[in-house]
């Protein structure tokens, strides 16, 4: 008879592989759990049930195949099976003035100069740039997530969100402008630009 | 083959710097990027901005309490008998 839910490695080496191979990956999964729950006490929960879900599943994994991208997987899925649902939607993104090199012009119209462009960013406060990420829609954050904190490739991306490589192109296309969008705003908010 | 001009490189910067164009094309990209200081400036504050989201987005401090949690999960986990 076919298991419900499959066992956690009953073998030791299996174990240790675990443990050296996966547990170094949460702080990033964590740091991302965040970034999708926007909440600490969520993002906590997030990771333990998504290391949960891949300890009991870790000996049908393929050695040899891509490890950060099924632990990314399985986080995925498991946010948007358990915590999506409890959580409200931000406004829609209005994207028909999202234009290419937003944040750029913006910076450059308003008298900075190119080579000071990128330390008008940096500046900011690392909690204004997390809360930018966390405001777009969902698909744009994810997208925008795996590719620019995690450093995962298009092709990897399509396999952990389970969405074909042009809708990854799009979201994360989109997702971008709409982040410069939101940037922007913050950088005027603190008064970081003369206007 | 003509070279690309301004307007086709600034649509593969992108691409670029994601690391997703083709060989050949990265190489035509690139070599704008270097002789081009209006192409390069833009590439270069996309990059930074990259590199700015992957810092203050991606390094968030671990609770102690989560490492103990999944510490134990993997102690405490029994076996399925199979």
């Amino acid at each position: 008879m076919a298991r419900s839910q499959a066992a956690p490695p009953d073998d030791p080496a299996l174990r240790e592989r675990f443990e050296r191979e996966v547990l170094p990956l949460l702080p990033n999964l964590y740091s991302a759990a965040l970034r999708m729950t926007r909440n600490p006490a969520d993002a906590e929960d997030l990771v333990q049930e998504t290391y949960l879900r891949a300890y009991r599943g870790f000996s049908g994994f393929e050695e040899g195949t891509n490890l950060r991208a099924w632990m990314y997987r399985i986080l995925t899925n498991t946010f948007i099976n358990s915590y999506r649902k409890k959580q409200r939607e931000p406004v829609t993104v209005q994207e028909d003035d999202l234009d290419e090199w937003y944040l750029y012009d913006k910076l450059g119209e308003s008298g900075v100069e190119p080579s000071a462009e990128a330390e008008v960013i940096r500046s900011m406060p690392d909690e204004d740039v997390q809360r930018a990420l966390e405001a777009l829609p969902e698909g744009f954050r994810l997208a925008v997530l795996l590719a620019d904190v995690e450093g995962f490739s298009y092709k990897e991306i399509a396999e952990i969100l389970g969405i074909p490589i042009g809708t990854v192109m799009s979201r994360l296309h989109r997702g971008r402008r709409a982040l410069e969008k939101a940037l922007w705003e913050r950088v005027r908010e603190r008064g970081l630009v003369s206007d | 083959m003509c070279p690309i001009d301004c307007r086709q490189v600034l649509t593969q910067i992108e691409l670029y710097l994601d690391g997703e164009l083709d060989v050949s094309l990265h190489a035509e990209v690139h070599e704008h990027i270097g002789t081009c200081g209006n192409c390069a400036d833009r590439s270069e504050f996309q990059r930074r901005l990259k590199a700015m989201l992957r810092a203050k987005c991606g390094c968030d401090e671990v609770p102690a309490d989560l490492l103990q949690r999944v510490h134990a999960l993997l102690q405490e986990t029994p076996p399925t008998p199979l």
